[in-house]
């Protein structure tokens, strides 16, 4: 069985490399969670992408950085639950329940 | 039961203060975080809300350094050297470099 | 112990001071994700047999 794998995502530069990996590692039939935080929350509003993102991996974003970004957290990104704006203990799930953990 | 043992390295001004808040997020999960402040970010001066944070990380035995002597005595960061803050990072299960890089 | 150093970019002396310290007695593996296309299928399969993966600047 394939191991699970973190993401947490701080750089905004770099959602394609978060898509290519989630996309390698699903294909591997890895579970993946994702979590992004402060300015990399700008990927689930400007990444076309994004919503690909949430069907293939389990997404999550730290709400108080979207709102620190200028959105109103009741404007839920395209492909994202409203469960899924969360709080920084997304991340700490990564790091306790995933085989894997990668930063980006 | 181990516990995981986390810090998180910034080199950019503009992330280093969110940096510090998911290290205390990660504390309030019962790992041991730390946050390090590298060679570049020139910071502002914490606002009571973040020296309230940071005295908080420390209660649960965490802690923010910082290699740059300003940013250390400007908001009470722990000093630290590159090279020691190398040797600290062998003990973690996790390492992360924050954001981007942009001085 | 068997650690993956990604980079994100050309490590710089920070970074490469790092990496040395922290891989001092250790296996250590690479992978450069500054590249026109990566191979994202090799990356997974380095970050599941390693015991910790960086990901530098």
């Amino acid at each position: 069985m394939s191991k699970s794998l973190g993401i947490f995502v701080t750089n905004p530069d770099q959602f394609k490399h978060v898509l290519g990996i989630t996309k390698a590692a699903t294909a591997k039939g890895s579970s993946v969670k994702v979590f992004f935080t402060w300015d990399a929350t700008l990927n689930a509003k400007k990444e076309t992408d994004f919503p690909e993102l949430c069907k293939l991996a389990d997404v999550s974003l730290c709400a108080d950085s979207y709102k620190n970004m200028g959105y109103d957290v009741e404007d839920i990104p395209e492909g994202l639950e409203a469960s899924k704006m969360g709080t920084q203990a997304q991340h700490g799930i990564i790091i306790e329940d995933f085989d894997c953990y990668l930063s980006l | 039961m181990e516990y995981n043992k986390v810090c998180l390295m910034y080199r950019n001004k503009d992330c280093t203060i969110d940096g510090i808040r998911s290290a205390l997020g990660l504390a309030v999960e019962n790992m041991y975080a730390y946050g390090c402040v590298l060679d570049e970010p020139e910071m502002e001066k914490f606002t009571e809300l973040q020296a309230e944070s940071l005295e908080m990380l420390r209660d649960m035995e965490g802690d923010v350094f910082a290699t740059k002597a300003s940013n250390c005595e400007l908001n009470d960061l722990t000093p630290i050297t590159i090279e020691e803050i190398g040797e600290k990072l062998r003990d973690m299960t996790h390492i992360i470099p924050y954001g981007i890089i942009k001085a | 112990m068997k650690i993956l150093n990604v980079y994100r970019s050309e490590p710089d002396n920070t970074t490469k001071k790092l990496v040395e310290i922290v891989g001092r007695d250790r296996e250590v593996d690479s992978f450069d994700l500054h590249v026109d296309s990566p191979d994202y299928d090799a990356l997974v399969d380095k970050i599941f047999v390693a015991d910790q993966t960086i990901c530098w600047w």
